[in-house]
């Protein structure tokens, strides 16, 4: 006999509130249903009531661990209407920031994948270098969340001194190649928990156009740093991890090898940065009517913008905004088919799910 | 690499691509979407999003198609004549909660699909345009100001 267990909206496996209404047989999952909405705000509809500087703002808010990713590709996209481009110092600090951002959103997931795997050690160890991580972008912005670094036609604040950023980062990188990666990487705990369990096929992600590490560990090797170069990274060196089990320990692996390339690209882009100005120190824009795009490569997978302007106009007419999670949470439906009930936490888990994001 | 030249005549058109804001343009005729999908799921590309804009006075709704094809960003506008669109779910699976979004916050009707219950709000009926609801309570409020 079938039975529903409702997860959510609000459950200790989860971060944010959303609902899995799972219908088992004994301690199998046979399908599930996701409910979502618990954090709609509206954002897209206030945002045509924000001039071009407090758009920027509002859109910060989006999300609490990826804000510095939604106010740059809200930027790019505002810029695409304005005809702007910010400086080569800018776009070396918005690389520079992206992936300490992104450092910080993997650390924060590895320390909450832990907990779940009940290695309870290791969820601490995270937590304290994601301290760390935060302590960098706080020296860069002045803010360890919502740093409000992007402008149109650059970033407000530049990095004085990127010698002492470095060594800040070359510590970070020596911790986490010491704790981190081997647990993640080699550990009994880990394997024996995350293998083989919450499989999403290369058919399944290529049908349901998943991004990001889940894509990437699916067998997809899709990165928008790679695909279509922005910012600075077309210049720097890198490589995009890439796993073909599409189970939990796959992204697992693909996180934990993209903090290592994090921390590579980090090193390039302190010591390459360019002089000059960090941003265009434009104040007033001249707005085209029509409508711009940008894409960029979140720690969760591409975010997508499109910003439509009126000429003359102080608001947007219209900001639409496509996350990552909004693509990569009806996976979870076919991740959990067939799966024990225990694991599921853990299967909703390893997508990184963002719900603050995914309803706007 | 497939080339954009030869994505116009699998589609049955003759215009050209527009370079535009960072995407590559098609304008496409609103009864020819699920032929599109077809075109995009032949040459491999990924489905990314749907937006959709209510134009000014009666003129109804535009909805822009987002297609990744080997990092390159291709979009397709569409002028709706009235409030519906055939869906693309069956077609293309990844369209299925944006469809739902859309149909929730602007009323259109993507036929030949069911709807499940409301995705993103919770309480009343799908398919009204919330934008008619937020300027109807904001005439409500503006004439009880005006009484005080």
């Amino acid at each position: 006999m079938s039975y529903k267990i409702p997860m959510g909206p609000y459950h200790p496996g989860l971060e944010e509130p959303y609902k899995l209404d799972m219908i088992c047989e004994g301690e199998t999952v046979l399908d599930a249903k996701l409910h979502i909405g618990f954090n709609f705000r509206g954002i897209e509809h206030l945002a045509e009531t924000r001039n071009h500087i407090q758009v920027i703002a509002l859109m910060e808010r989006v999300c609490g661990i990826c804000s510095f990713i939604h106010t740059l590709t809200l930027c790019r996209a505002m810029e695409g209407v304005a005809g702007v481009t910010a400086p080569p110092r800018a776009q070396y600090i918005r690389v520079i920031m992206a992936e300490l951002e992104r450092l910080h959103s993997h650390v924060l997931w590895a320390g909450i994948a832990a907990k779940l795997m009940g290695f309870k050690t290791m969820f601490m160890a995270c937590f304290e270098i994601r301290e760390k991580i935060m302590d960098i972008l706080a020296a860069i912005s002045g803010n360890r969340v919502n740093y409000s670094m992007n402008r149109i036609g650059g970033v407000n604040r530049d990095i004085t001194d990127p010698q002492s950023i470095l060594k800040m980062v070359e510590a970070l990188e020596g911790e986490m190649a010491r704790t981190v990666i081997p647990i993640f990487t080699t550990s009994r705990t880990a394997r024996s928990r995350c293998a083989g369990i919450g499989v999403l096929t290369k058919e399944q992600a290529v049908s349901l156009g998943v991004v990001g590490p889940v894509a990437r560990a699916s067998g997809l090797p899709q990165d928008l740093r790679k695909d279509a170069p922005y910012a600075a990274y077309a210049e720097l060196d890198f490589d995009v991890p890439v796993q073909p089990d599409g189970d939990v320990r796959a992204r697992l692996l693909v996180r934990a090898l993209e903090i290592m390339e994090s921390c590579k690209i980090l090193r390039q882009a302190l010591a390459k940065l360019p002089p000059g100005e960090f941003n265009t120190g434009e104040e007033k824009f001249n707005f085209i009517t029509g409508t711009s795009t940008a894409r960029v490569e979140a720690p969760r997978g591409e975010v997508m913008y499109s910003v439509s302007w009126k000429e003359g106009s102080r608001n947007p007419a219209r900001v639409h905004v496509r996350t990552p999670t909004y693509v990569v949470m009806p996976a979870i439906r076919w991740m959990v088919k067939g799966a024990r009930l225990a694991d599921t936490p853990l299967i909703q888990a390893s997508i990184d799910p963002c719900y603050s994001c995914t309803d706007r | 690499m497939i080339s954009l030249e030869t994505i116009p005549e699998k589609l049955g058109t003759t215009e050209p691509w527009v370079d535009k804001g960072g995407v590559h343009w098609l304008t496409q005729d609103a009864t020819k979407v699920r032929e599109l999908a077809k075109a995009m799921n032949e040459i491999h590309a990924r489905f990314i999003t749907i937006t959709a804009y209510q134009l000014p006075k009666d003129e109804g709704f535009r909805l822009e198609y987002h297609w990744d094809l080997d990092g390159r960003l291709l979009g397709f506008s569409m002028q709706l004549a009235g409030k519906s669109i055939e869906s693309i779910f069956d077609l293309t699976e990844a369209a299925d909660w944006i469809e739902r979004e859309i149909h929730e916050e602007y009323g259109i009707d993507f036929t030949g699909r069911e709807y499940e219950p409301l995705l993103l709000r919770q309480g009343e009926t799908p398919g009204v345009n919330l934008r008619d609801v937020v300027a109807a309570s904001d005439a409500v409020a503006a004439s009880s100001k005006e009484k005080i």
